[in-house]
């Protein structure tokens, strides 16, 4: 096998990274998913090293407190049991598991002040278990996932880790930045490994697959695949972000300055060659022979680097060089702690028939199993108390409500949706804030396009926000804002003028600095009245004719060339001129002006007026806009998925939603998830101008759903951080519309007023709604909003259903009627592949984030930078972090987001989530069970859930 | 007779401040284990200062260059360590030249480095006591497990990393003040400042933070060692006066 074949073979384990601009949440343990959900955690602990499940004391507590139901937790042991063949020791398993292994280190530290009789059959089961007298075993096992020059550095006292982690970090993020720094790294455009060869002044006359290959072969690497995995692991929260963009064709840096794996390889392997051509063992031969001579001192400087060597030892090696002494006694040391925890343990399960080396087997399973026997009762529990609570009655026929609200399905919508309810005459919807509904945005005043839906789709169309008013003033505001920040910008980059900066204008910023900290309501209102603001807007929803598109192109490019003949030439040329050039570059035409042969080379080079170029932008125009067969599939998809085909209200809302705060790298990941953690207002507002549109109805009415005239589709958006909601498009209203529009206006902002309240106990250092507010404009907030901590499970079904029950803003919801789905579960499918997608990676990033943030986390927001605009690290170095931060999973250093797995509760029949199941994208992650589906057949009477492979009935009713 | 008695009290001042390695010796022998070397070298550096109270000073160049380069052989020692008994003495003897070139100032910049090396020899007897040896390698993430320890173990190493306010500071700061650089001055003051700084902090980063240890029960201080630390503080608080009494006398 090639090298390029052997890394893709190990490059599935790790995540993708997406830049931090569009947060786009993610299962870290993706590449995993192919293998059952408890095979596949095992298997990444075994290589990242990070917990994978929470601590049994975690959820001890919640057993004592009657959150883990006994029954339920005894159900479970007893299946594992069966499975590993020890189900006859079942009381024995579960005093363990209540007595004896939330204290299983405990037991171990207070170990030698117990005294006991080591049983001596014992001592020789443990020392075979951990390799102790097995020296090159234990040599293997100690150095697992090591480079050669971090073995080195342990040795021989030597710190080339932090020299060659620092330049690699210091130049791939320099590589990689996308306009952060002001002066950029010249040449990236030749690719990572080719301006690597300029920056290291390395002459080399080949890629970097055949400098990797040589590589390794100078290091003597003879698992190559593992030592490459080993380098990945190194940083790889870099590497995850260099695997995204390379597989990302579409990403606009990678197709200027492209980067791959391969490359990033190449750096690593150069920089370790280079550091290592001057030490004593510089391949790992040579290391081999040394481990070998002097075993017992490389075990015992490797226990020592991992801080698992007692004091006493480590004074030991530094008064003798008797290593094999020193270890020996540490072995000893050892087994006898290993062997009174077992002695221990057996006293407090007053064990006297199990010998003890049974009971250390079963205690070794138990511990492995414990994780999974736990999560999975905390989930039962809640599954089951779901399904005792949930209304499994038919739902009864709803009177006509003033307005529907169809809020995205994100858990933050929970607690508005029944504070809307209880408002007034209101029904609401669940749906995924792209709403199904795929596009491409280029917001008004914006040069590129935004991409609203979940990250595994691609959207077919383009939609422009257009200003249909004067712009004028707008565009002053930000043509003098933009002219601050450019001198500002000046003058703080310039060598010479920061120093009379400070003196001069440096207390203005003082205004800014002082203001945001003790009166940040206060200073950001003052502020806002510099921002320039946008004028109302209109979207293109209509298709451009092909003279239209050829129009467009024509204009663009006449632009591009008038500013590149104003920059490069001191010749003027006229309109016509210009147009001829264009022709001539474009069509082939005949040029009746004279230019330069280089300046024509040039604006087809650089400014790239090329024939390629016409094509693009012609199939980019392409996409503008939607047919009306389109619209009208768009729309009726929605209504349809949403269960909304009749019985519409005057107002049918339907909201999009983001959230506001100040100073936070991570606010994407704090808007729309199914939107690739952008607002999900411009889905919700170009569905709404489609569903007022007179031709969408008269086809849509074709299909069997008859909107009446006087319903109106209006946009609105949800702000998270603060639960206001703001209204859109209200002047398509009529006067007597308006007034009755005005009463659900009131009463959603008593909506936002009850959402408020309830949110104000679950936040920390919140006492009142204004509280609330501060916190969406504070710049010390670390945690504006809980966001989507906290959230354990979807419901796709109807509202009816679930609508007596209260979450805590904890569940996803997601409105459908399996009645109006086909034979094939279309809808249902739809569902799965974006709602339950997005949903299985927030869940899981979420879960992995708690219960090790500091493998799969991002650990604490404070010691955060931004880092090439792509991400955050620590300080001034270091990986790039993935996933969430401290602030969004833990409370006071305590898990306040519950990992479970999402429980996926879906009210409709067997058949139709079998088939949907079959259809889906998300087939691999469901049947390996990294969600929990539970379905809720009110046809055949039953509640399924599937587990082991299996779907086991737990309720008939 | 007077130069005779100058060369004698330099002799003894060089011997009892550490000015020689006479730890190489001990750590050889079996009967002196890093605890006892460094109650030895600390009295024998108090018994120094309490002499240097009644005695007139006046340093010699070649004394003092010999316990410079004893201080440059501890400092060496001294990042080869992870024990605080040993730390502890190789303090003293890194502070040997300070002791003899100070004169009059020494003697409180000594007793000041006494003061916070007490509060070492504390520490590490409770490392001792309760996780089995003095090692601080292995008892990692003692700002989290107890930081209370934490907030003393930082204290002291800052203390004597020369960080001001801290009187081994402003004694240092008093000395500078009032006397005269020449090369070989130079040269020490600023090669054993860095030595002081950059250990100190070393070994700071080592013992106090990171991850805590799985496999260690972390205890924190019962009420009799909490006086203690106290009392060392509260000393430390009262040579950090004088020692600001020093300067403002020098202003």
């Amino acid at each position: 096998m090639g090298i390029a074949k052997k890394l893709d073979a190990i490059k599935n384990n790790i995540p993708h990274y997406w830049p931090i601009g569009s947060f786009i949440h993610h299962n870290p343990l993706k590449g995993f998913e192919h293998l059952s959900f408890r095979d596949g955690v095992n298997k990444a602990k075994k290589i990242y090293g990070g917990k994978v499940y929470m601590e049994p004391s975690y959820y001890l507590k919640f057993y004592n407190e009657g959150k883990i139901s006994h029954d339920i937790l005894e159900e479970n042991l007893k299946k594992i049991l069966e499975v590993d063949g020890l189900e006859e020791y079942y009381d024995l398993a579960m005093k363990c598991l209540i007595e004896v292994n939330p204290q299983w280190n405990h037991l171990r530290s207070c170990a030698d002040s117990k005294d006991h009789e080591v049983d001596e059959d014992l001592i020789a089961y443990l020392d075979d278990q951990f390799s102790y007298h097995n020296k090159e075993r234990w040599l293997k096992q100690i150095t697992k996932h090591m480079t050669l020059y971090e073995i080195n550095d342990i040795l021989f006292y030597r710190d080339d880790k932090e020299v060659i982690e620092k330049s690699i970090i210091e130049y791939i993020s320099r590589f990689l930045d996308e306009e952060q720094t002001t002066i950029s790294m010249p040449n990236r455009e030749f690719g990572m490994f080719e301006t690597f060869k300029l920056y290291e002044d390395f002459e080399y006359a080949y890629d970097s697959t055949t400098f990797v290959e040589e590589a390794l072969e100078k290091l003597h690497v003879k698992n190559k695949e593992r030592y490459l995995l080993t380098h990945i692991l190194k940083l790889h929260g870099w590497a995850g972000f260099i695997k995204y963009r390379s597989e990302d064709p579409e990403y606009y840096s990678q197709q200027k300055y492209p980067s791959s794996l391969m490359d990033y390889m190449a750096i690593r392997l150069y920089y370790e060659l280079a550091y290592l051509q001057h030490r004593k063992i510089n391949n790992f031969d040579l290391l081999h022979d040394y481990s070998l001579e002097n075993a017992a001192f490389v075990i015992l400087k490797m226990i020592k680097f991992k801080y698992n060597l007692p004091g006493k030892y480590i004074d030991a090696m530094e008064d003798s060089d008797n290593y094999e002494d020193i270890l020996e006694r540490y072995v000893q040391e050892e087994l006898h702690l290993d062997a009174k925890q077992v002695h221990l343990s057996s006293d407090i399960l007053k064990n006297s028939d199990i010998p003890l080396v049974e009971l250390a087997k079963i205690m070794e399973v138990l511990r492995e199993e414990e994780g999974y026997i736990w999560m999975k009762s905390l989930e039962d529990t809640y599954i089951q108390s779901f399904i005792n609570e949930m209304d499994l009655g038919e739902a009864p026929q709803q009177e006509r409500a003033l307005a529907s609200a169809t809020l995205c399905l994100d858990v933050r919508s929970e607690t508005m949706r029944r504070a809307i309810e209880s408002s007034g005459n209101y029904t609401t919807y669940g749906a995924g804030g792209f709403l199904g509904f795929p596009i491409a945005f280029v917001e008004f005043d914006k040069a590129h396009e935004q991409i609203l839906c979940p990250a595994v789709l691609t959207p077919g169309n383009i939609v422009f926000e257009l200003a249909v008013e004067s712009d004028e003033e707008y565009k002053a505001k930000k043509t003098i804002n933009k002219t601050t920040k450019k001198v500002i910008s000046d003058l703080k980059n310039n060598p010479y003028t920061p120093y009379i900066m400070v003196e001069a204008i440096g207390w203005i910023f003082g205004i800014n600095l002082f203001g945001k900290t003790f009166l940040p309501q206060k200073t950001n209102k003052f502020f806002s009245n510099f921002k320039a603001k946008k004028p109302k807007t209109t979207y293109t929803m209509d298709k451009l004719s092909n003279e239209e598109i050829e129009m467009y192109v024509n204009k663009l490019h006449i632009h591009i060339i008038s500013e590149a003949l104003l920059s490069n030439s001191s010749k003027k040329y006229s309109t016509k001129d210009i147009q001829a050039i264009r022709d001539h570059l474009i069509l082939d035409g005949n040029l009746s002006v004279e230019v330069p042969s280089e300046l024509l080379t040039k604006l087809k080079e650089n400014y790239n007026i090329s024939v390629d170029d016409y094509k693009f932008q012609k199939q980019k125009l392409s996409k503008v806009g939607f047919t009306l067969e389109e619209k009208v599939e768009y729309l009726y998809n929605y209504l349809t998925m949403i269960g909304q085909v009749d019985n519409f209200p005057e107002f049918v809302i339907l909201s999009g939603h983001m959230s506001v705060s100040d100073n936070n790298p991570f606010e994407s990941a704090l808007d729309c998830g199914a939107c690739g953690g952008s607002s999900s207002l411009p889905n919700n507002r170009a569905l709404c101008m489609i569903g007022n549109s007179q031709d969408v109805r008269e086809e849509i009415a074709k299909k069997g759903i008859i909107i009446p005239d006087d319903v109106k589709f209006m946009p609105t958006l949800h702000i998270t951080s603060t639960d206001e909601i703001e209204f859109y498009d209200t002047d398509i209203l009529n006067y007597k519309e308006k007034q009755r529009f005005s009463i659900v206006m009131k009463e959603f902002k008593k909506a936002s007023s009850i959402a408020r309240c309830e949110r104000i106990k679950q936040l920390p250092y919140t006492n009142n709604e204004n509280d609330i507010m501060i916190k969406s404009m504070d710049w010390s907030e670390t945690r504006p909003e809980w966001g989507l901590a906290g959230n354990m499970g979807v419901f796709a079904g109807p509202r009816e259903s679930i609508k007596h029950m209260s979450f805590g803003n904890r569940l996803f919801l997601h409105s459908y009627d399996h009645k109006l789905d086909n034979e094939n579960s279309d809808i249902l499918t739809r569902i799965f592949n974006g709602p339950l997608v997005v949903g299985e990676w927030i869940n899981l990033e979420h879960y992995f984030s708690t219960v090790d943030n500091t493998i799969y986390g991002a650990g604490s927001k404070v010691y955060h930078n931004v880092v090439s605009k792509i991400g955050v690290f620590n300080g001034n170095y270091s990986d790039l972090k993935i996933g969430l931060p401290t602030q969004s999973v833990l409370l006071e250093g305590e898990a306040y987001h519950e990992p479970i797995r999402l429980l996926t509760y879906m009210e409709a029949p067997l058949e139709t989530v079998g088939k949907a199941v079959e259809n889906s994208v998300a087939k691999e992650f469901i049947l390996n069970e990294w969600i929990r589906p539970i379905i809720i057949d009110k046809k055949a009477k039953k509640v399924y859930s599937y587990e082991y492979g299996d779907f086991k009935i737990i309720k008939e009713f | 007779m007077i130069t005779d008695n100058i060369v004698f009290l330099n002799i003894v001042f060089l011997l009892l401040s550490g000015g020689v390695p006479y730890f190489i010796l001990l750590e050889k022998s079996d009967s002196f284990s890093a605890k006892s070397i460094f109650i030895v070298s600390g009295f024998l550096l108090l018994t120094g200062v309490i002499i240097s109270f009644f005695t007139d000073r006046e340093y010699m160049t070649s004394f003092v260059l010999v316990s410079f380069f004893t201080a440059l052989y501890s400092i060496y020692r001294a990042t080869q360590t992870t024990n605080f008994y040993k730390l502890g003495y190789y303090f003293i003897f890194m502070n040997a030249p300070f002791f003899i070139l100070f004169e009059e100032h020494g003697a409180f910049y000594s007793l000041s480095l006494l003061v916070s090396l007490l509060g070492i020899y504390a520490i590490a007897s409770f490392y001792e006591k309760h996780y089995g040896s003095a090692n601080y390698l292995y008892v990692r993430g003692i700002t989290l497990a107890t930081p209370l320890i934490g907030i003393h173990i930082t204290v002291y190493l800052i203390t004597i990393g020369l960080y001001p306010p801290l009187p081994n500071s402003l004694f240092f700061l008093t000395h500078i003040f009032n006397s005269e650089a020449n090369a070989l001055w130079l040269v020490i003051v600023i090669t054993l400042y860095a030595g002081n700084f950059l250990v100190s902090m070393r070994v700071l980063e080592k013992s106090i933070f990171g991850k805590k240890n799985p496999n260690i029960h972390y205890v924190d201080l019962n009420f009799k060692e909490k006086i203690t630390h106290f009392t060392i503080i509260v000393s430390l608080v009262l040579l950090s006066i004088y020692g600001v009494k020093e300067i403002l006398t020098w202003a």
